[in-house]
């Protein structure tokens, strides 16, 4: 007889909580299981709903606080004179130069949301077009041409570093 | 009962032996298999001068390609661009795995390496998966850039829809022309010659390098692919995860890690011998770069995702906590959509 995830597994599922086998379990059944997958769907839709709802909360002020906020700010603010008195001390002055330094050590890198620096798109596919290089009459085997546009597109600061496979053993892994 | 099991190896060994001179019988009938195998190798065999036209086919525009092309077999190409006007003048020199981007108004050339070229096992695996995916199916005879040409749809056994049509030059079996069929049954790319010579007069200086007043730069490195994509998995150094869901006809034909700005990623390409998508993934959760492109949203999983297209390749890309993942093919959005969605601890 077919077991139906509960409520609970499903919304582990949903936000990708569950141990490998039972979230492969849930998606197969996901797949044959009508009721399941309203149920997953109506999950999907209230979380939404409630993200949506939040969201809006946080924007909505209402103008009357927002005025209220922004003259208090113009009026706090605070002298030239002072704002380099401020600058000027060492337990501002020594953290803001080692910002810089590790800003300009970094050039022009984009770090991402979570300290992961971002990588082009156009890395990946062209790296996507390298690989079918063996695959017959692909667009990139040799009875037909490479595209120059890709490959001029990539950035070159995005060098990547060939990971030798040749050398694979049991201790490769870190 | 020994003799007897040695009679029928020695039988279908014979058979082994006398398979090429069968191939090449059937050839002049217009076997649609052999004039496939006699495509992939033509290239190697023999030498011309052409133009050609490449087009790719998004879902509202196109990107088309016109170049000159010096080909001296086995593996001496010049690409000469003759449009768009951005890449006039621009020409690519391969000398085997190595091809030289030169663009002669910045002065700079572009070398790059690439091993699977040389990789001839992967190649005839390939093909092998091809012809079981597959069904080679003679179509109307054609005439490209003036030559007689043989044509070969690829009906795809699972779906029945033909995914390429082939033409191939009548003598040489060389492609002339090639037409990929999106699974609207819309074209999605188009190779074709619009000129073709076949000569083995080409001299050698089209084939060189430039170097004086040129700045050469190491193009994008890509790892050596493998099929040993057990090994390649374990490289990664976390925990990889796979599609669940493929296409019929799909498997898992390559792999790679590279590290792209010190964030390693995974790369495995899953084809059905014609067809391909590759999933990347990495552990540290760097996003891709999307910004020279028109950004459109969709759902992987009830999570958000992005996709962008380029002609008929999409790269859809998500999240999971902190990894992070891109899909990339020419397979329908909806298609990688769903092998997105069913990606998960292999």
């Amino acid at each position: 007889m077919m077991q139906h995830p509960t409520n609970d597994i499903l919304l582990d599922y949903i936000h990708g909580e569950l141990a490998p086998a039972r979230d492969a379990f849930v998606y197969a059944h996901l797949e044959q299981c009508e009721t399941c997958r309203a149920d997953y769907e109506a999950e999907i839709a209230v979380g939404e709903m409630l993200r949506a709802n939040a969201a809006r909360e946080e924007r909505e002020l209402p103008a009357s606080v927002k005025a209220e906020i922004w003259k208090r700010v113009r009026e706090a603010q605070p002298s030239v004179w002072n704002l380099l008195a401020v600058w000027a001390r060492p337990a501002v002055a020594i953290p803001v130069a080692a910002a810089i330094a590790i800003a300009a050590y970094f050039g022009t890198t984009y770090i991402g949301p979570q300290g992961a620096p971002s990588i082009e798109a156009s890395y990946y596919l062209q790296d996507h077009a390298d690989m079918n290089g063996t695959i017959p009459f692909s667009d990139h085997n040799a009875e037909n041409p490479v595209e120059l546009e890709n490959a001029a597109a990539v950035d070159t600061q995005q060098t990547a570093v060939n990971v030798q496979p040749a050398s694979y053993t049991a201790d490769a892994n870190p | 009962m020994l003799i007897r099991k040695r009679a029928l190896l020695g039988a279908l060994l014979a058979a082994v032996l006398c398979l090429p001179a069968g191939v090449g019988a059937l050839a002049q009938g217009n076997d649609p298999t052999a004039l496939l195998r006699d495509a992939v190798n033509a290239y190697s065999k023999y030498s011309y001068v052409g133009q050609v036209q490449n087009t790719d086919y998004g879902v509202k525009n196109a990107n088309a390609v016109l170049f000159r092309i010096e080909h001296r077999a086995p593996d001496m190409t010049r690409r000469w661009y003759l449009a768009p006007e951005s890449l006039f003048g621009d020409s690519i020199i391969g000398r085997g795995d190595t091809s030289y981007d030169i663009d002669p108004r910045a002065h700079k050339i572009i070398v790059t390496h690439d091993d699977a070229l040389d990789d001839q096992v992967a190649m005839d695996d390939n093909f092998g998966l091809l012809l079981h995916n597959y069904r080679a199916v003679m179509g109307p005879d054609d005439n490209i850039a003036g030559r007689r040409a043989l044509s070969v749809l690829l009906v795809n056994r699972y779906t029945g829809e033909t995914v390429m049509r082939i033409s191939l030059d009548a003598e040489t079996k060389l492609v002339l022309q090639k037409e990929k069929y999106a699974a609207s049954g819309s074209v999605a790319h188009q190779m074709r010659f619009e000129q073709i010579r076949f000569t083995a007069a080409i001299p050698d200086a089209l084939f060189t390098v430039p170097t004086s007043g040129y700045s050469s730069t190491v193009g994008p490195g890509h790892a050596i692919p493998s099929n040993d994509l057990t090994a390649v998995v374990r490289t990664a150094g976390f925990a990889a995860v796979g599609p669940k869901y493929l296409p019929d006809g799909f498997l898992p034909v390559a792999g790679d890690v590279t590290d792209i700005k010190s964030v390693r990623t995974l790369h495995i390409l899953y084809s059905d011998g014609l067809r391909t998508v590759s999933l990347f993934e990495n552990a540290r959760g760097a996003a891709v770069d999307l910004h020279e492109f028109t950004v459109h949203d969709t759902k992987v999983r009830g999570g958000s995702a992005q996709y962008v297209e380029d002609g008929p390749t999409t790269l859809l890309t998500w999240s999971s906590g902190s990894r992070h993942f891109e899909l990339v093919g020419e397979l329908s959005r909806d298609e990688l959509v769903r092998i997105a969605s069913s990606v998960s601890a292999v």
